[in-house]
Formats: structure tokens, sequence, C-alpha cells
């Protein structure tokens, strides 16, 4: 007897050594213990303080296709100018219906190709979804609900050269088909030049006692102009470069160029109306490559494009011209989502493009929402706010900040050069990854929620359900078959701008398994009102179903007991109930 | 296209009585396969001044043909684009270019041409909806002008659905009227084949209810309104793109058709000054006015006054060659090109139906006034022999079981089709009208050189850069579009001399018809001046001087 209680002993406390073991393998690895929110024990390894190249983003999509093969799926949408895969991931659970059925989110970034960030963004959301499914209950439902269509950047080619070629801070922004700029027959013929061999582009200044621009007393790295009655001690001439072709002008004809985000359908105008268009909407392999795409889904009912910078949420319309085309309920949900994009995002402002940015015709959020009826957002990643977290903001926040907290890194100091045009002059400034680019401690968090505010966005497409299917015996071999059909998220399954001009197909409400005699929807329950559907009664077309809405339609059936009532919605999705 | 069997066998019945003739020989009119072979035939013999490219295919199959006519840097002569088809029904249109290919052509031995050919490129687009201009040359005829893309055009999730359908077995789709006291159409009181709205405001009942010809297929209401296919190119250019519209795509410049025609004409035919086409849009028998709001707008949606002035001068230029009279209205259409190739591609666009119908003479030799131009046309027609209404006749309609239903009306391509024997002479002066054009483009020369000492062994160099053509060397609006090159000015020194003042490129916007810039350059040193002047839409002209 003792000997078998200790033998049970012994067994319990190896099991229990055992089930310890276990546990700990699921929850301590490696000597970290799960912080809330983050995936503690990553199928796929990644790090989120530090900016993706082209080969980065196609390893790391490739892994978390391989590593989620039932969630993730890596396609090219299309080839850039230079012929890089564009690389997408659609992230859904297969095993819970058509992925391309689902109500579905696009996210891009990266189309202004020094806009780095939105990459970091769209991939980080993808890692999250993925290594988030099966442990956090809202993801997984997510997951089984939505698609999210993520493509992390949409100017492959001017990425790498951001990266790999000497930049600003804000350049190239275009792509690298090669332009003209300066109409003299030659392509990029002078560009800016890294005359100091940093890899960045900054400023160039020159010791003037005539000047109007001295150094700040406390951040002497600081340019401050003088006041109008004074001279200062240096000018400015502008961003390194010489004058490469020599036709007396200094970095007239850079890479690129041209705005992508000026190339697409909806209120597109040329170049002497819009700066920065292209040819014609969609000229462009890269936003054409998108445009074919989304016109192939009409399950995406919301998208997001980042950008960068300055904290901002923006809705269209990107001009004056095309206010009429947002009408109200559409604004209210636009009001609503991006609303709580300022409580999630510290800092961001929920702003319209052309009131409170500048006039974009042609831009990628008027487009998705004009053509397709889709609700887009673009945010405008990073802000100053950022750096200490006040909206008391003043001119030298950028130096303090980089002595303090980036310890120097972010700045080149002036250093002499003797330039073939201007003689001695003096090179320094920012370098191409501050001002813009989240630095490396903060990405992960502006990562994290800006994905939560595209989550929020995602999660408020259309979700449909058949609240109800009764049946009325009216006599004579007749029933009345009615059902009701509810979106209970923000979204409508139809834009107005969709419903005014019938973009998408209706909603079809359809009954299987009964015999028809007549269809119609019911505008009101309780007073009976109704109007009929003469033509193919037993499939109700619906021209939209509201956010946080019902409809209700009828049926006069005079056979069939097992019927099955149907909704298919282009941006709702499907669903079925038996009776 | 649902044809019912009863409207089958009636086919079949009229067929007996009615034998259509060769249709090519009859017409005059190229069908694409003979457009092909005539481009081919043009291209083989004329070699060395002719290329014969396609700029797209066609979901069709189709070649979206370009023929490149001129001799030399034919990308740096000015050139004139010459479009047909545009509108695809317009098939007069694709005939007019075609023929003044061939008319230039004939004449490529004349030293006239040679030098015309050296010195000027033409781009020649006979047809760029070819897909949708087959319609006219089967058997089934109506006035189609959407390509092979198929297309939801009733927007109903449907595609192609409700087409037309022949009901009187005609081979036309005309129109059908229908008898019923809530229409409101009756017939014209000059000529009651003709239906026209009834003037309710004066007391007038209408009787009847008009559409086009055929079933009500999808039973949504709606007659013929989503047949086969399709874009219409001449709907697809980007400047105000009618979007959601029957007929429009989804997307500005979607089509294989419009990509390949404004891709070349952007990036390799940059020395294109002025756009003629052929289609609905008039401008050249009725100048455009000045509207100043349209004119001022962000969008800009009116021509600008200089350019107007253009307009009216190349008017009466082409009155006075093709003495046509006047024409009906020809006001542009919302994504055409006529207004794509002014607003947004910055050139001088001009466009003309090339044929309307013509007076028609009372005894006396006066022309006959009408109020209708389908009137007009029938009295046209009537006074030239000519066969160009189906008449009304009663058909049976399962869509209006106990109502009158009648199939007629003036048959399609006929309001814009002139009979064969007058191509011939219409082709000669559109020709002729055409060289007047290339006759007048703008072109840069360097006139006035002067060199002057200015001191020890300093030169001062002048020049007068001036444009001999009747054409600014760019469109006021033009000036304003990157697209649109600006004349530079060049000079280049030869070893051991060095500029003191003066531009090494300069650039100038617009240099006015006859008008002129001067340039001028302090140079030290001895040796050789070389000075380009130009831009690809002037061709350039190079001055070369030695300074002692």
């Amino acid at each position: 007897m003792k000997k078998f209680r200790y033998t049970l002993l012994t067994a319990f406390v190896f099991g229990l050594m055992i089930m310890t073991s276990n546990t700990a393998k699921a929850q301590l690895t490696d000597g970290v213990f799960p912080a809330a929110g983050t995936p503690s024990n990553p199928k796929v390894e990644a790090t989120w303080n530090h900016y993706y190249n082209y080969q980065g983003i196609s390893e790391l999509t490739e892994r978390i296709a391989k590593a989620y093969p039932d969630l993730a799926k890596r396609t090219s949408i299309g080839k850039s100018y230079e012929g890089k895969d564009i690389w997408m991931l659609t992230v859904s659970n297969f095993k819970n219906g058509n992925p391309d059925r689902k109500p579905a989110i696009y996210i891009d970034g990266n189309i202004h190709s020094n806009e780095i960030q939105g990459t970091e963004m769209s991939l980080y959301t993808a890692w999250y979804l993925t290594e988030s499914f099966g442990d956090v209950k809202f993801i997984t439902e997510l997951l089984n609900d939505k698609t999210f269509y993520i493509v992390p950047t949409i100017n492959p080619d001017a990425r790498e050269h951001y990266m790999t070629e000497p930049n600003t801070g804000s350049s190239p922004r275009s792509g690298l088909k090669p332009i003209d700029d300066d109409g003299d027959g030659l392509v990029d013929e002078d560009q800016p030049d890294d005359l100091d061999g940093n890899g960045s582009i900054t400023q160039m200044r020159r010791k003037n006692p005539r000047g109007n621009f001295r150094a700040h007393p406390t951040y002497p790295n600081m340019m401050v102009r003088v006041p109008d009655d004074e001279f200062g001690d240096y000018e400015y001439l502008g961003s390194e470069g010489i004058d490469n072709d020599n036709d007396g002008r200094i970095n007239e004809d850079r890479v690129g160029y041209y705005d992508p985000n000026r190339d697409w359908g909806w209120n597109w105008q040329p170049n002497h109306i819009q700066g920065g268009a292209h040819k014609y909407p969609f000229s462009l392999p890269e936003t054409r490559a998108v445009m074919d795409f989304v016109m192939e889904r009409p399950n995406i009912a919301a998208a997001q494009s980042y950008h960068n910078s300055g904290g901002m949420i923006l809705r269209g319309p990107g001009v004056a011209e095309d206010i009429s085309t947002y009408n109200r309920q559409d604004v209210q949900v636009y009001d609503a989502i991006g609303e709580m994009g300022e409580r999630l995002i510290p800092g961001y402002r929920y702003l319209v493009v052309y009131d409170d940015l500048y006039d974009v015709f042609g831009g990628e959020l008027d487009w998705f929402y004009g053509v397709r009826g889709v609700f887009t957002y673009s945010n405008e990643l990073w802000t100053s706010y950022e750096m200490f977290q006040s909206n008391d903001r003043s001119a030298t926040d950028s130096y303090e900040f980089n002595k303090y907290l980036l310890f120097g890194d972010a700045m080149q100091e002036w250093t002499e050069y003797d330039h073939p045009q201007y003689g001695k002059i003096e090179i320094g400034g920012f370098k191409k990854n501050f001002g813009r680019a989240h630095p490396g401690f903060l990405l992960e968090q502006g990562a994290h929620r800006n994905m939560a505010f595209t989550i929020y966005h995602a999660y408020h497409t259309p979700k449909l359900t058949i609240d109800e299917i009764s049946e009325k015996n009216l006599g004579g071999g007749i029933r009345e078959v009615t059902a009701v059909v509810t979106n209970s998220r923000l979204m409508p399954t139809h834009a107005s701008i969709d419903v005014n001009n019938n973009i998408m197909p209706p909603d079809i409400i359809s009954i299987e398994g009964a015999t028809v005699e007549a269809g119609m929807i019911v505008t009101n329950r309780d007073l009976n009102q109704t109007t009929e559907q003469k033509f193919r009664p037993e499939r109700i077309e619906v021209a939209n179903i509201p956010g946080m809405s019902s409809v209700t339609v009828r049926w006069i059936i005079s056979g069939g007991n097992n019927y099955t009532v149907k909704v298919d919605s282009q941006k709702g999705g499907v669903v079925s109930k038996k009776k | 296209m649902k044809i019912s069997v009863r409207v089958l066998s009636l086919t079949m019945l009229v067929g007996l009585f009615f034998i259509p003739a060769s249709a090519q020989a009859q017409t005059g009119y190229s069908s694409y396969s003979e457009l092909t072979n005539k481009l081919k035939a043009l291209n083989n013999a004329n070699k060395n001044i002719t290329e014969l490219t396609s700029v797209a295919k066609t979901k069709g199959g189709k070649d979206v043909w370009l023929l490149t006519i001129g001799s030399g840097d034919v990308k740096n002569h000015p050139g004139i684009a010459v479009i047909g088809g545009s509108k695809a029904s317009h098939i007069l249109g694709t005939e007019l270019s075609l023929r003044f290919a061939e008319q230039l052509l004939s004449t490529a031995n004349t030293e006239e041409t040679k030098a015309l050919l050296a010195s000027t490129t033409f781009y020649v687009f006979p047809q760029i909806n070819p897909d949708a201009a087959t319609q006219y040359f089967n058997k089934l005829k109506y006035e189609r002008d959407g390509n092979m893309t198929s297309t939801d055009a009733d927007r109903d999730g449907f595609y192609d659905e409700d087409g037309f359908d022949d009901l009187n077995g005609d081979n036309f789709i005309t129109m059908m009227r229908v008898a019923d006291k809530t229409g409101s159409w009756t017939m014209h009181k000059d000529d009651p084949r003709v239906m026209v709205k009834a003037d309710a405001d004066n007391g007038e009942k209408g009787a009847y209810k008009i559409f086009s010809e055929g079933r009500d297929n999808d039973q949504d209401g709606k007659f013929n309104e989503d047949g086969e296919g399709g874009v219409n190119i001449n709907q697809n250019f980007s400047y105000d793109f009618p979007y959601f519209k029957s007929g429009s795509s989804e997307n500005p410049v979607s089509e294989n058709e419009t990509r390949g025609v404004l891709d070349f004409l952007f990036e390799e035919a940059r020395n294109t000054f002025a756009v003629i086409s052929f289609g609905p849009e008039n401008n050249l028998s009725d100048p455009l006015k000045f509207n100043r709001g349209d004119a001022s707008k962000r969008v800009v949606s009116g021509w600008l006054s200089d350019d107007i002035t253009v307009n009216k001068m190349v008017s009466d230029l082409y009155n006075d060659i093709t003495n046509l009279g006047k024409a009906p209205s020809g006001d542009p259409q919302q994504g055409d090109l006529f207004q794509w190739a002014y607003y947004h591609y910055g050139r001088f666009s001009f466009s003309t139906p090339g044929w309307w119908t013509p007076e028609v003479k009372d005894e006396d030799g006066k022309a006959q006034k009408f109020d209708n131009d389908h009137v007009k046309h029938l009295a046209w027609a009537q006074a030239e022999g000519l066969d160009v209404f189906a008449e009304w006749t009663e058909v049976d309609h399962p869509d209006f079981p106990n109502q009158k239903v009648e199939v007629g009306g003036i048959k399609p391509f006929t309001m814009m089709t002139p009979p064969a024997n007058i191509l011939d002479s219409l082709a000669e002066s559109h020709t002729d009208f055409i060289m007047e054009i290339a006759s007048m483009k703008p072109t840069v020369e360097l006139v006035n050189f002067k060199s002057e000492s200015a001191g020890k062994n300093l030169t001062r160099i002048t020049v007068d850069v001036y444009n001999s053509g009747s054409f600014p060397t760019a469109s006021q609006l033009g000036q304003r579009n990157n697209w649109v090159r600006r004349v530079m000015t060049q000079i280049k020194l030869g070893n051991n001399m060095s500029l003191i003042s003066g531009d090494i490129q300069d650039f100038d916007r617009s240099i006015p018809a006859d008008g002129s810039v001067t340039k001028t350059w302090l140079i030290r040193g001895s040796g050789k001046v070389t000075i380009t002047s130009g831009s690809p839409m002037t061709g350039f002209s190079t001055k070369e001087q030695t300074i002692k």
C-alpha cells in the first residue's frame, strides 16, 4: 500500500514536471516572459526596430506564408517598372470560407518611395494576425470573417533606391521610370550627388558675411534665419549636388519624376493642373497592378494606404470639386472610424485631404472611394508629437531629440567641402532616415497602433446575419415567408456613391427549395408596406444593407418546406440559413 | 442577342426577295481586312518613307494600325496625327484617314512631297476601334461603338444580356414605335415617317412610345440597354471621363486601343503639333467660341483665347477647301479623343465629321429650310434617289401583347456615311486640307546671326530664333503642359573658348507664328560656335560659325 502510494506520488510529481515543462515551453522560452498584446513565441522571427529592404520583404512574406499556409498566401500582383514582383499577402482563415468572398480590407504602403514605414506597418499587421490567430479570440474571429490583402510596398524599385542610393528623407518619392524633367532631351541627367559619401543627401551652406542664416546658439547644427534687418554668417545653397550636365543648373533632373499618388483614375488631371501626374490614369505599372487587382476583388470594402508623415488619418475628397461625392451617411461612417483612430494613435488627427492638407487630383484614396465605393483612409505615419509626446512643439525639438534620445545618430555634422561651382562650402544636416521615418525604438509602437486602427477599420466592414426566417400560412395553399437580414457593423454593403451609381450589383437575398409565387421588399413590417419585385422574385435585389441596420424581405410560396435563405453581397459576403 | 424562331424564319423569307450585292464592292468603304491589306501595300510600296506598326491588339484580336509617313529624323520634325474611327460607327473617318495616306503617297516621287516628308511627319491611325467598326460590314447592321470588352452597360450585375433584336428581319436595327396614349411621341408635320416629341407646351398630344428595335430580353423594363460589348473608345479618354455611363469603362484609358494610341503619342510622337480627327465632334466647319469662364477654371474646360484664334484661322481654311456648308451641331462628347488632344495632350486638336446631309435645293435652286435633321436627310435622300429609310411595318411584339408595334426608321449609318460615289472628292478635299495644315507647321529658323567684337578677345553673338510657320510653336494651353516641349536653344563652344555671358541652354515656352526671340552671348576666345534651336514639334535648326 505504501509502495503503491509512493508510486502514485512519483507519477504525480513526474506528471507535474512534464506539465510544468510543457507549460513553460508555451509561456517562457529562452528567458522571456510574455508581454500583453504581443505574440510571445512567434513561429516567424521578426523584429520591428529597423526597415526591410526588398530582399527582406521578400523573405519575410515568404516565411509568413510558409509558416501559416492556412492563414497566409503570398502572390505577386504584378511587376514594377524595373521588373520586381509586387508581393501581396492574403491573410484570412482559409479553412473558413473563400477569402475572396469575405468582406476585405486592402492595405498598402510605400506608394511614395521615401515614405518607407508603411511597409513595416503592413508587414507587422500580417505577422501579428498570423501569430495571434488561435491565441487571441478576437483575432481568430476576425480572420474567420474577414480577409486582409496586404501589399507591403507598391513602389519596390524606388524603395530600394531610397535605401541604397544617396537620398534625402523626401526623395525619390517618385518611381524609377526615367523622365526628362527639364525638357532638354535627356533623362535623369542631373541628380543630387552624395559629395560627402555618407549615403544621404544633406544640405550645402557657405560662409558669407552677407548671408541670411546663422547657427543656433544651443544646437549649432541648426541653421536659423536672421531677422530681416540683419546679416547672418551663412547662406544656404540647397541640396547636396553639382551641375552634372553643365547646363548652369544644379540637381534639376532628378530620379523619376512623377508622383504615383497622382496616377489614379478618379478626377485625374494632367500635370499642368496636378503636378506629378504622369500620362494618364494608371499609366504606371505599379498603380495599374493595384487597380487590376482591386477591380477583380469586389469584396474589398475598406482600404488603407500608408504614407508619411505628420500624424494624420486622412480621408477624401482630395479636391473641393469632389465635395458632393462624399455624402452625409458615408461621412458619418468615416467619422466614426476616423475618430476612433485619433484615440488609438495619440498625436494623430483625423482630417480631410482637400480641407486640411492640400489639393490632390487623381489620388489613391479618392479612386478607391469614387470608383469602387471603398471606405479608405491614408495614415500619414510619424509625427513630431511622438518625440516628446507633447503638443507643445518647437523647431528645436528634432535637434534636442537627436541629441538626448538618438545621441547624435540622425545628424551629419557640417563638414567642409570644395565644390566645383560654389568653391569652399560645408555639407551637413539630418540624414535621410530621420524626420519622416520612425526612429527604431518607436517603430514597433507605431506599427501596433496603426495596425490596431486598420483592424478596427476592417472589423467594421459589413457583417451580415440572417436574424429571422418566419412563416405564415395565408390559406389556399400559399404561405408567406419573411426573412430579416442584419448588418451588425458600421459600414453599409454599398457606400452611397455606390448606391447612386450602381457600382456593385445589388445584394441578392434568395430563397432556395421553395416554389416562389411572388417576392417583395418589406419597407415597413408593422404597416405591411412592401415593394414587389416582378421579375425573378426568388432572388430579391436589395440596393443596400446599411450599417447597424436590418432589411426585411418576403416571399409568397406555394411549395417547399426545407428551404434555405441566402444572402449574397459583394462587400458583405455570403451567408445562408435553413428554415 | 435572342432572335425568336419566328423572326428567323421571317429573315429567311425576306432573303428570298432581297439578294444583297457584294457589300464590299458596292460600299467603297474598307473592311478591317481590306484596310489591313491596303496599309500593308502602301507600306511595301513606300518602305523608305513609311512604317506600319500595330500600337495595340484588341480583345477581338485585331491590330490598331499606325502608318508613320516621313523621312529622315521623323521624331524631330513637326508632326500631324490623323486619327479615324475613335467613334467606331463613324466609318467615314477611317476611309478619309486611309485615303489621305494613299493620296499623299501616290505623289511620293514628286520633289514637292519629298521635301514635305523630309520636314514633316504624319502619324495616320485610320481605325482605332476596329472591333466595333466591323459591325458596318456584318450582315446585321447597327451603329456599334463598343469594342469586344464585355461590359455591364446597365450595371445590373449581368453582362451583355439585352442586345438588339432584328424584329422585322431586314438586317437593320432601327426603331420601334408603340401606339400608346401615354406615349409622348408623334409624327412630324412635314414628314410623318419621322417621329418627334409632341409639343405638350402648345397643347399637342403624343400617341406613341419609341424604343430601339428589340426585345426586353432580361425583362427589366428597358430595351436593348446591354448588348454585346463594349467600351466606346471615344468615351475612354481621360478628359471629362463619363463615369458609370453606358459605353464607358469603369476606369479611364482602360482599353488596349486607348492605351496603345496614347502611349505612342506621349512617348514616341512628341513632335505632334496637331491632332486631326474624324468623328462627330466639329470645330472645323464651325470654330469653337471663347468662353472666359470655362477657360479660366482650375480644371480648364474652354479653349484659351490664343488657341481660339488659331481655331478660327484653321476653320476658315477648312471651309474654303471643303465647301461642305453649315453642319449640324458637333458638340464634344465626354471622354472623347478630340477634347483629350487639346486639354490633356496640349496639342491643337481639330475634328470634323467629314460629311453631313447636304443642302436640299428647291426649284429656284435655293436651299430649303428644315426644322429637323431627319426630315432634311430624308428629303435629300429622296432627291438623290437613295434608300435610307426602313418603312414602318407592323410586328407582333411579345413585350407589347395588345398593342400595335411598328418597326422602322432611318437606316443605321446613313446619316454620317455618304454614298461611295462621293468618297473620292471628299477624300481629296480633306487631303488638301491636311496638306495645307502641314504647310503651316511651326518651324524654327535661326536668322539674323551677328557676331561683333566686344573688346579684347571678346565676341558678342546675337541670333534671332524665328518661327516661320503659321502656327505658334506651342498652343497657349500646351505651354503649361510638360508633355509639350519648349523651344530649347543651346550654344556649344570650341576648346579654348568660354562663355562670359548668356545661357548655355535656354528655353522658350512658345514663339508665336511669324514671331521671334533674340538670343545673345558674350564669348571669350576663338574657334567654332554651334547654336542649335528648336523642339521636336518645330524641328531643329543649327548655325555654325567660326569666330576668329
